[in-house]
């Protein structure tokens, strides 16, 4: 500390001499800094003109005198100009030097400089470049995937011995045959090694995860247990009320009961069990294969009529009367029904006020389904909306129908189609679907004293729209057509001693036309085999001992029908097998009245309806339900057959009357 | 319109083997059961994750598709998951019966 007290005092003459020196070295210094950018600049200057001088050569006298033409200086002027603004510049340039703030007198004396000299300003042509930045692409490359396997471990010394490879039989699964109890053994025994004795085998070297200690488990625990949060009453309900939840349910519900149904084990071993499964459903013409049947909405209802979905062919609908036994309930359901799946209840339901008694696929629709009721109504459902009441209705007044409507049909093309509709009264009645406020065409159908044709059944030839056929309570068929100057009944077929329960219009396609042959069942015990061509029944099968309620032909097979009666036998006739007894019969269980026959689009399958609710599907064996190629012209012979011996009989008939015959015996 | 769904659980816990109908919503929380109130809590829970994480893996395998049944298999046991935007439809059942 005294050394350093001392030393200002005894060094101040010098330093002070010494700083003096020090800042004339500097200035001496400035000076020739000054100096040499001078020389440079003027060096500069002269270098240019010299390369202008080159450049130009001799042409400079033209050039000078083409300029001063335009109007501009000539080229020496420009180029003396130029000197003097590079002579100029560095005055304010000195400024800027950093050394000049240690100088304050300097700086003001400059400024002074500076102010004294008129600037001389002039147009100096610089050229520019544009360099434009070098574009760099960059990529970045990463994966999407989230961690996964990352599982935690207790702080436990133990776990560390699952770092090695404590399972070799889990490795080697080749020397391990089974998984019997001596090999799960040495499982458990290798984790309970006691630290230090390592098992054989390379260890495996893994990355270690931190351990998760108990501390931490426990708070994760805590959370989640705090994200179960109960809802009250109130927010259930709240949902469950609401539209999405509805809709969810509905959609869920159905997909869920279809899952439940699948019934297929897929754990099927066939290793193990015999061929027990060759049964002798193969050898049966008709078999039973299930009922369609629910507890609320069918019981104790007759089916009135069944449809099949042309675009879905396993959707199966079905109309059904009124419960008696449940007058709360609405008169009229339809059902549709699903074959595809194993499930056991409707895939939807739909009802209205009246019994329905005719349904039908909206068939160029696929939502839309349409009902004929008994107060005379048709109704549309539509099964894209969450209501099971219909969407609409035709109108009940004088100008539609005022009675049941027992038979309705879709009839046309994709672009031009209507629905017809029949009611008791013989109102034929044409629809458009667009439009149900009312009727497109009217008709009353009437016999020829004219009385009204009380019309219980109807059917359409296959792309006919124009002709039909339909079956009266008073034991008639009728042919009708829709337009012309005829319209309105054209034929009537007589020979029923009942009520017309069922008609139906061979419709197979194939070599030979049978759109003339129709079919008719009725009260009076028999079926009828009619040829729109003749007035007189071809053909009347009497096996059944009872009203015979319905009646359809294969939609495959051309000499191939089913019919229904009253005691619950269901008939399969095979023309060309056999006309006096039907080819397979088989009566359904408890023997209900069978009201209603179709048969599936595919021909392989019968579906019956019973008065009790209940729908019972058949399965036909596909060798008697599909046709040989033969069975179009054997059909042709047969009906030729019929007709050959009904003849016979009738000139047997008029050659010995009945009383003669009785008196012969 | 509530009774409607009321009738929808009837008739899918009126099916052979069902043993319980759970629907939850999106978070996992319990909305209609046939089930008791802890055993409930649980499925709802566990099944719900596994539902979420099911999504994510059909997802991510491929953008454009979705999760929309899932059923687990187990020797006591067969659980069915119908998931939707909203809600999950749980059913557990017992296959064997």
């Amino acid at each position: 500390m005294e050394v350093l007290t001392d030393r200002p005092k005894a060094t101040m003459s010098d330093r002070r001499a010494e700083l003096e020196r020090k800042k004339a070295k500097l200035q001496a210094l400035r000076e020739e800094k000054e100096r040499r950018r001078r020389e440079k600049e003027l060096k500069d200057v002269k270098e240019s003109t010299d390369r202008a001088q080159l450049l130009a050569g001799g042409d400079r006298k033209e050039l000078d005198e083409m300029l001063s033409e335009v109007g501009v200086a000539p080229l020496s002027e420009i180029y003396s100009s130029l000197s003097t603004v590079n002579s100029l510049t560095p005055e304010p340039s000195r400024n800027h030097t950093p050394d000049t703030s240690l100088q304050p007198n300097s700086l003001s004396n400059n400024v002074v400089a500076v102010r004294k000299k008129a600037p001389q300003l002039s147009v100096v042509p610089v050229q520019t470049t544009n360099i434009p930045p070098k574009e760099v692409v960059l990529y970045t490359k990463q994966t999407q995937t989230t961690a996964t396997g990352h599982e935690l471990r207790d702080a436990h010394a133990t776990d560390y011995y699952d770092e090695y490879n404590l399972n070799p039989g889990l490795e080697w699964e080749d020397e391990f045959t089974g998984e019997d109890e001596e090999n799960s053994l040495p499982h458990l025994g290798v984790g309970k090694l006691p630290p230090g004795i390592l098992p054989h085998g390379l260890p495996q070297v893994k990355e270690v995860q931190p351990a998760v200690t108990q501390l931490e488990q426990e708070a994760k625990k805590e959370q989640e247990a705090k994200e179960v949060r109960e809802l009250s009453e109130e927010e259930k309900q709240m949902i469950i009320l609401s539209e999405d939840f509805q809709q969810f349910m509905d959609r869920t519900g159905r997909i869920m009961e279809r899952a439940l149904c699948e019934t297929v084990d897929i754990y099927t071993d066939y290793s193990g069990i015999g061929e027990e499964a060759l049964d002798e459903k193969c050898h049966q013409r008709i078999s039973f294969n299930r009922t369609f049947f629910d507890e609320r909405w069918s019981k104790n209802r007759t089916i009135t009529s069944m449809d099949w979905s042309p675009q879905f062919p396993e959707l199966l609908l079905a109309s059904y009367n009124n419960n008696e036994e449940s007058p709360n309930d609405p008169d009229g359901v339809v059902l549709v029904w699903n074959t595809k799946f194993k499930k056991t209840t409707p895939e939807y339901i739909f009802h209205c006020q009246s019994a329905v008694l005719s349904t039908t696929f909206a068939r160029f629709h696929p939502n839309l389904i349409l009902g004929g009721t008994y107060s005379g109504q048709v109704v549309l459902w539509d099964n894209r909306v969450q209501k099971r009441t219909p969407i609409q209705r035709t109108p009940l007044s004088a100008s539609a129908h005022t009675h049941p409507v027992y038979c309705m049909a879709v009839v046309g093309t994709q672009n031009a189609h209507n629905l017809i509709s029949i009611s008791t009264d013989g109102r034929m009645c044409s629809w458009s679907l667009d439009m149900l406020g009312q009727p497109q065409e009217i008709l009353d159908l009437h016999r020829m004293q004219g009385k009204p044709v009380a019309v219980t059944c109807l059917d359409f030839p296959s792309s006919d729209v124009n002709n039909f056929v339909v079956g009266s309570e008073e034991g008639a068929a009728y042919s009708a057509c829709r337009h012309g100057t005829k319209a309105g009944i054209t034929e009537t077929y007589d020979g029923h001693q009942g009520p017309i329960t069922g008609i139906s219009v061979n419709a197979v396609q194939g070599g030979i036309d049978f759109s003339h042959m129709f079919l008719t069942s009725s009260f009076d015990w028999t079926v009828k085999l009619w040829s729109l061509k003749d007035s007189k029944p071809i053909y009347s099968f009497d096996d059944n001992g009872d009203y015979v309620l319905n009646v359809k032909w294969s939609p495959v097979h051309p000499a191939l029908f089913a019919a229904v009666d009253c005691c619950g036998r269901l008939d399969l006739w095979n023309l060309n097998q056999d006309t006096e007894v039907p080819a397979a019969s088989v009566t359904v269980d408890g023997m209900p009245a069978l009201n209603k026959v179709t048969w599936t689009p595919s021909g392989l399958h019968v579906t019956v309806g019973d008065n009790l609710g209940r729908i019972h599907v058949y399965d036909v064996a596909e060798n008697f339900a599909h046709p040989r190629h033969d069975e179009w012209n054997k059909f042709l012979y047969t009906t030729q057959e019929l007709r050959n011996s009904q003849v016979d009989e009738e000139l047997e008939k008029l050659n010995y009357p009945p009383s003669s015959i009785n008196t012969s015996y | 319109m509530s009774n409607e769904v009321e009738e929808t659980m009837k008739r899918i816990q009126s099916h052979k083997g069902v043993v319980g109908t759970i629907v939850v919503n999106s978070e996992g929380i319990p909305i209609k059961t046939t089930l008791d109130n802890t055993t409930t809590v649980q499925y709802a829970g566990l099944i719900s994750s596994l539902a979420d994480k099911a999504r994510s893996v059909v997802r991510d395998l491929d953008p454009s598709n979705d999760l929309t049944f899932l059923r687990i298999r187990s020797k006591k046991h067969e659980i069915m998951v119908a998931p939707d935007k909203e809600f999950i439809l749980i059913v557990v059942q017992n296959p064997t019966d």
